[in-house]
């Protein structure tokens, strides 16, 4: 069976992209004296590794014109889990991690097997999931914040020189390994073409359902390492860790241009669109703008990015468009 | 070309959404010169009309002060949003802020940060929710609590409730985020008080601090308790969604509700007779008392030690 296919990703297709990132880090070093420094840009990029690698699945799962909506309950669960065999079972740092990593795993090919194989929407069986694994949160933690210390700062903490963590070198390296596998294996290949025309693929003879759980899987299991990192970044397990963080994960994925209705898609785009969130983030509170004013420019940063990525291609047509 | 079109109308959008949803539009007008102190308010959830009057308390302050110290306030979107108070903190930090009062979300997850804070040689100084303190000494820091009693506070509404009941009646108790030293403070207060009176606590459950999940509790408790007499909320949110949850019961003047916080809803409810009490914790004034309290510390160099703000019982016929 051959496993690689020729690169369908054309480099370009970011530079919409970083176009709106390095815009909105010159207006924000405009208008803070402080934003643009070495110690800002570290603090930034050292917060996003679990929404990175959860955006990474995500768009996986979009692909395949699926929604996961249970990837921050899934986190949740899985940090818990981790948290509570370290503090009160006494684990091992690395035992605790495997386990964790189970535990998102597990949900994800539940998610994947339970839609695809019964073909209900993904939409739905993944909201249960939300509920479920929020649900086995509090459980697992009795509700209660676990604080377990510097014991498990290994991840997030800053790596000597670099000064970025373990988590985001971590983080990186699976946004890459993943457009690899998006855009030159064989199962990147599947995952577009079931996103295109599912039905098309099962007539060729490939069968969608094992792919689909095997989509799944990866959301689950990237949720379960993000789980780890947000572990690590906060020292302690936080059973109401990674409420929302679906529509985060969702809106980094969009904005990167990933389609919602599947088989169009980029991972290092998806990677783009959480550096302008956390952009986006960290200026307006070094600016101290009010809490809801964040919140509208930050939905109409979001609208703008992808308006701006719809028409990368024919920016006249977005004039026309809007003079109309 | 149209490209650089593009770029131009979306900075426009952003610079006019900044500059026009921004009240204050103190976003980059003032060249900030260096000898004024900067200080950064790191609040808890900026939906709660408590958080809320807290910053406008230190608004307010600070333009009085202008001359003095300049302000940086932020808050998360939800109470429990941990891993973005902690951002939070870290952003300031970068900010080269020389004070942060903070209102930490939780009493313990925090520490690691702040210490960081502290390590950096910012002035940080904890107001509203303390932190654990167990924990602050095993890591060798001293940071100074300026806030109020919130157990005296509870016990002082609970007592005034059981004055209301008869000895051996039914009451429940609401309380906040479990792990929060405050939401402890008050249930510890709320408990005492009712034992002193002898009253039988029925039912303890936690709401999160929030409306929704405290009404959807209180109906519970009411459905499962009949006698039920009272219900204590360890914060005016969830005590107004167990005034909810009485009033579908059917049961208003039956249950009497009592809150913390004194927001502008509860004292409305305070004074119509559907609450019987809350305490008001100076909200408004609290951040305002840790700013002062940084910035003379700041000044003199003293050593840190704790400051208590003042709690006072709030009735039918006060404000």
């Amino acid at each position: 069976m051959k496993i690689f296919t020729h690169n369908v990703q054309l480099p370009w297709n970011s530079l919409g992209l970083i176009g709106v990132l390095v815009l909105l880090v010159i207006l924000f070093s405009i208008m803070s004296e402080y934003f643009f420094s070495a110690v800002t840009f570290r603090t930034l990029v050292n917060q996003i590794p679990a929404l990175t690698v959860i955006a990474v699945g995500m768009t996986f799962v979009l692909l395949v014109a699926g929604i996961d909506l249970s990837v921050g309950s899934v986190m949740a669960l899985a940090a818990a889990v981790m948290g509570v065999l370290i503090a009160d079972h006494q684990w091992s740092f690395a035992a605790a991690l495997l386990a964790c990593l189970v535990v998102g795993l597990t949900c994800g090919v539940c998610n994947g097997y339970i839609s695809a194989h019964w073909r209900i929407p993904s939409f739905v069986v993944t909201l249960g999931m939300l509920e479920i694994a929020r649900g086995g949160a509090y459980l697992a933690t009795d509700s209660q914040t676990k604080y377990l210390g510097a014991s498990v700062a290994a991840l997030g903490d800053p790596v000597p020189f670099l000064g970025v963590s373990t988590a985001l070198l971590i983080a990186v390296a699976v946004v890459v390994v993943a457009q690899i596998v998006l855009s030159r294996t064989v199962f990147g290949r599947y995952m577009i073409a079931i996103g295109t025309n599912e039905e098309a693929v099962r007539l060729s003879g490939i069968n969608p359902v094992t792919w689909k759980v095997l989509v799944f899987a990866c959301a689950g299991l990237l949720a379960g390492l993000g789980g780890a990192f947000q572990l690590g970044y906060l020292q302690s397990a936080d059973p109401n860790a990674g409420i929302g963080l679906e529509l985060s994960a969702i809106a980094a994925v969009v904005i990167g241009g990933t389609s919602l209705s599947g088989g169009r898609g980029s991972v290092v785009n998806s990677f783009l669109g959480v550096l302008i969130i956390a952009v986006m983030q960290t200026g307006l509170a070094q600016l101290g703008v009010s809490e809801p004013a964040k919140r509208i420019i930050t939905g109409l940063v979001i609208i703008a990015a992808v308006l701006f990525d719809q028409y990368r291609d024919n920016l006249g047509a977005l004039f026309k468009a809007i003079r109309v | 070309m149209s490209q650089r079109h593009l770029l131009c109308a979306i900075s426009m959008v952003l610079a006019l959404a900044t500059t026009g949803c921004d009240p204050s539009g103190d976003a980059g007008a003032p060249a900030p010169d260096s000898d004024r102190v900067r200080v950064a308010l790191v609040m808890k959830s900026l939906a709660n009309e408590f958080f809320i009057d807290m910053a406008a308390g230190a608004e307010a302050h600070q333009a009085a002060n202008a001359d003095s110290y300049e302000l940086l306030v932020n808050g998360i979107k939800n109470e429990s949003d941990l891993a973005q108070q902690v951002a939070l903190v870290e952003q300031m930090m970068a900010s080269q802020v020389d004070v942060i009062v903070i209102a930490p979300a939780d009493s313990k997850s925090l520490l690691p940060v702040v210490a960081r804070a502290v390590n950096q040689g910012i002035t940080v100084v904890n107001i509203d929710n303390r932190f654990d303190r167990d924990l602050l000494r095993g890591m060798g820091l001293t940071i100074p609590f300026v806030g109020p009693d919130n157990k005296a506070g509870a016990r002082a509404v609970g007592t005034y409730l059981a004055q209301h009941l008869q000895a051996g009646d039914q009451v429940a108790i609401i309380g906040g985020i479990p792990s929060a030293f405050n939401a402890q403070q008050r249930l510890e207060g709320f408990q005492a008080a009712m034992t002193a009176a002898g009253m039988e606590i029925v039912s303890v459950q936690s709401a999160d601090w929030e409306q929704a999940k405290a009404a959807a509790i209180a109906a519970a408790i009411l459905s499962e308790h009949p006698q039920l007499t009272a219900i204590l909320a360890a914060n005016d949110s969830m005590a107004l969604g167990a005034v909810a949850a009485v009033r579908q019961a059917g049961k208003q003047g039956q249950v009497k509700v009592v809150g913390f916080d004194n927001i502008s809803a509860a004292n409305d409810l305070v004074q119509s007779g559907a609450m019987l009490a809350t305490a008001d914790q100076h909200g408004r004034d609290l951040a305002v008392f840790g700013i002062e309290y940084a910035l003379s510390a700041l000044a003199t160099g003293a050593a840190p030690a704790d400051k208590k703000t003042p709690v006072d019982l709030i009735i039918k016929g006060e404000q």
